[in-house]
């Protein structure tokens, strides 16, 4: 499981700035995925919307792509990475169907 | 926090909590006093020069934040308490005694950081000055003191836990409290090993911050949740669980991300890498809950045909929120960036952690904690329906626009540090002090003092607004 | 009510937290037992018998350090005593500390112990950075012993007028606002020539932890560690 060599190369020096800001992006896109999500689950928002919750999710493993290759990352921490977008795809839908069966059983 | 309302079962547990909360109310001004004397100092190095000097103002700065935090933790317990169970706190006698014992354990500790500040190189220093280790440097005498009285604070939790109605909230935090006291053990003792030294001092900073005070929050806002908008007690608590099993599955692990480079094995890179990545989902699930539970009840409010918003005070609810968003920004994605070790291998050690340190416990910890002392002051004076005033609005504003404005400035530092220190010129001497000179650094720590000082006029009018609650007649009795 | 989900069961949560909860730790503990073994000090005798150890005895303060390319493990580690020419350390190569390099196990340890004590009692933690972790107000003290700063050619050691490293490093500890570098100065701790002295073994004994590569490309622009 471990990798032989992390970090045998520099990171050039132009890349930090797209680093950064694409691994900031992650967070910032997954949140408007999961927010328009959840907005739209509770009515807040029409159904229309969610579409554009999941153009999000796709910015945001494009994201993830883009800070993991940048960064030259291994095989085990790419994985890692892949199982965290896949994870934050599916977190809301499963948020939102125990919320939905907890509430049926108690309201009905 | 003056004039006293609380009649009834458990109004000595919340009166307790109401000194729990006003002495850390004192405490987070002394921090952010002493935060500004080190800003200061970053942009005029001869501020307090062998008077009061950077590293004595930092200390106190970083330990006035851990002890108005737990004083405020405490409070919160002590307030939640009688809610929870349906029972006066038991052996609150003893709680109050403590307090006391307390309190002035820190007075004292306090005025040797200010007037003894360092001492030779031998054991007495260690045990009664400090111990210079960050964020626990508490000298051993008072270490025994905090052990005996969080042991007493957990008794009380305890014993009142299992003498009234258990819920899935006192549950939660019987548990973590245990855990949250245990683990300060593991910064009592003195090595040699330096590797040694900082791997047990991890346990106690990162088990503490980024687990055990995590889901101590997730408590609070379950709490919250029920007494602010009347969420159903049965879906809080459930979700509570599985933030829980998140919050300490990726959590306790996660603590790899800070062995990364100091003397320990190659393999918490991977450990350190997988875990953190998953690290930010329990805060964006804490994110999905509020929001879900808010528009739920405002919902099934709207269908009844009130316009009435559901939410009985609206500052806590204002700070609640701020710290499901400041949980998300600052733990989530301040914490992210900088956390695998391909990236970390620059980062670390520069001011890119103290944005994330800033915000983080500011996000995740300082909102939350405000907004139940507006749950504490509501109760205490009775009040049915507080709204919000010039003050809280003006308050909130600041604060978190001031932190906000911090941290960014912060972060373009750690950038400038990260590219000239680090990358280009690997971290000696000289890469840093000429990492320090450049322009967008020392600007930056000119935006950073004076948004430092945007936050003390916001927690002036913040006290201000709590302090006059009482006597304010635009809420509603 | 009739069809209750396991995944709306307040229980079933409870169960996995808690398991989740005592799998993480039991997990972190076993891995503590590992790593305590790896992070323990060594001794006198690994470096008689070439055993290389995370962190060396303290008698690592008689051999000469330096921090090179491993080409095996991809990034800088400290070598000790010469480099067998694979990265590995050879412990041969001496270096004069303090115009002694037989210090015993006894009394670099002592040395080492006043060092750590004084590095904890003067605060170090909330100006500098030790193994990367503590304030940023001042450089990162991980690799100091190593800065060409301090070298023969290091602009520090020719400030203090001293001859060797270890007593440059010593005499700025103990008069640290007497050599200003920057406007942002050291203040005077108090540190007597006993603690000043064990305080540069703890610098000496902390640059030969190996942290991974870390500070990567240390030294890089002067070549310092590569020219030695």
């Amino acid at each position: 499981m471990i990798e032989e060599v992390v970090m045998r190369q520099d990171i050039p020096l132009d890349d930090f700035l797209p680093i950064f800001v694409s691994s900031a992006l992650v967070m910032v896109f997954g949140g408007f995925y999961v927010g328009i999500f959840t907005a739209v689950k509770v009515n807040l928002l029409k159904k229309w919307a969610m579409p554009i919750a999941y153009i999000f999710w796709m910015l945001t493993a494009y994201c993830l792509y883009l800070m993991g290759s940048l960064m030259m990352v291994g095989d085990f921490t790419a994985k890692a990475l892949v199982v965290a977008g896949i994870g934050l795809l599916l977190l809301p839908h499963a948020v939102y169907y125990m919320q939905h069966q907890v509430h049926e059983e108690n309201e009905h | 926090m003056a004039s006293n309302h609380l009649t009834g079962i458990g109004s000595e547990s919340r009166q307790l909590a109401t000194w729990y909360f006003t002495f850390a109310a004192i405490i987070f001004g002394a921090q952010l006093l002493f935060g500004l004397v080190s800003a200061i100092q970053y942009v005029m190095p001869g501020f307090l020069f062998e008077i009061l000097d950077f590293s004595v103002a930092r200390m106190l700065h970083i330990n006035a934040l851990i002890v108005w935090m737990v004083f405020a933790m405490f409070g919160s317990v002590y307030w939640l308490l009688p809610d929870e169970t349906g029972i006066e706190t038991v052996g609150i006698k003893i709680g109050k005694l403590l307090y006391w014992v307390f309190v002035a354990a820190i007075v004292v500790v306090i005025l040797v950081y200010l007037f003894i500040q360092v001492g030779p190189a031998d054991e007495m220093s260690i045990w009664f000055i400090h111990e210079g280790r960050e964020y626990i440097e508490a000298p051993r005498w008072a270490d025994f003191g905090i052990v005996v009285v969080a042991l007493g604070f957990v008794a009380n939790l305890f014993l009142t836990g299992i003498k009234g109605n258990r819920s899935g909230i006192v549950t939660v935090l019987m548990a973590d409290m245990i855990a949250f006291a245990g683990l300060y053990l593991c910064g009592m003792f003195f090595t040699d090993n330096i590797s040694m030294d900082q791997y047990w001092w991890w346990w106690v900073i990162h088990l503490w911050v980024e687990a055990t005070w995590e889901v101590f929050v997730g408590s609070l806002a379950a709490y919250g949740l029920i007494q602010m908008i009347g969420a159903s007690r049965k879906v809080v608590e459930m979700w509570l669980w599985i933030e829980v099993a998140m919050l300490f599955g990726s959590g306790i692990l996660g603590i790899g991300h800070h062995y990364f480079w100091i003397g320990t094995p190659e393999y918490w890179w991977e450990i350190g890498a997988l875990f953190s990545a998953l690290e930010p989902l329990p805060l964006v699930a804490m994110f999905i809950h509020v929001m879900y539970d808010w528009g739920k009840q405002q919902g099934k409010q709207a269908a009844s045909g009130s316009e009435e918003s559901v939410v009985n005070n609206k500052p806590a609810f204002v700070w609640f929120w701020m710290n499901a968003f400041g949980n998300f920004l600052g733990a989530g994605i301040w914490g992210f960036f900088h956390t695998l070790p391909q990236v970390n291998l620059y980062t670390h050690g520069t001011q890119f952690t103290s944005a994330h340190g800033h915000l983080a416990f500011f996000g995740a910890y300082a909102t939350i904690l405000i907004g139940m002392m507006y749950l504490a002051i509501q109760g205490t004076n009775g009040i049915k329906v507080l709204k919000n005033t010039k003050a809280s609005i003006w308050a909130v504003s600041l604060l978190v626009g001031g932190m906000m404005g911090m941290t960014i400035a912060l972060t373009i530092a750690g950038y400038v540090q990260v590219l000239v220190s680090r990358a280009q010129m690997g971290a000696t001497w000289a890469a840093y002090f000429d990492g320090q000179s450049g322009m967008w650094f020392a600007q930056a720590m000119d935006w950073r003092l004076l948004m430092g000082g945007v936050m003390f006029i916001g927690f002036l009018l913040l006290i201000k607004d709590l302090v006059t609650t009482g006597k304010n007649p635009v809420h509603l009795r | 009510m009739a069809n209750k989900s396991v995944w709306s069961d307040n229980r079933f949560w409870q169960r996995s937290a808690a398991w989740i909860t005592g799998f993480a730790a039991v997990l972190l503990i076993w891995l503590t037992f590992d790593t305590m073994g790896q992070i323990s000090m060594g001794n006198d005798a690994d470096f008689k018998n070439g055993v290389t150890k995370r962190v060396p005895g303290p008698t690592v303060i008689n051999y000469k350090i330096t921090y090179e390319m491993s080409t095996k493990r991809g990034h800088e580690v400290p070598i000790i005593g010469g480099n067998d020419g694979q990265g590995m350390s050879l412990f041969q190569e001496k270096e004069k500390f303090f115009g002694r390099d037989d210090w015993s196990e006894e009394e670099a340890g002592a040395l080492l112990h006043l060092g750590k004590l004084g590095s904890q009692t003067k605060n170090c933690m909330n100006c500098h950075t030790l193994l990367g972790n503590g304030a940023y107000y001042a450089p990162d003290l991980t690799k100091a012993w190593l800065d060409p700063a301090w070298g023969p050619e290091g602009s520090m050691q020719a400030m203090t007028g001293k001859d060797t490293k270890e007593e440059a490093m010593a005499e700025f500890l103990m008069h640290p606002s007497t050599y200003p570098t920057h406007a942002r100065m050291m203040p005077d701790l108090g540190i007597t020539a006993d603690e000043a002295k064990g305080l540069v073994a703890f610098l000496k004994h902390m640059s030969s932890i190996d942290t991974n590569g870390f500070p990567r490309n240390f030294g890089k622009i002067q070549g310092a560690v590569h020219g030695k």
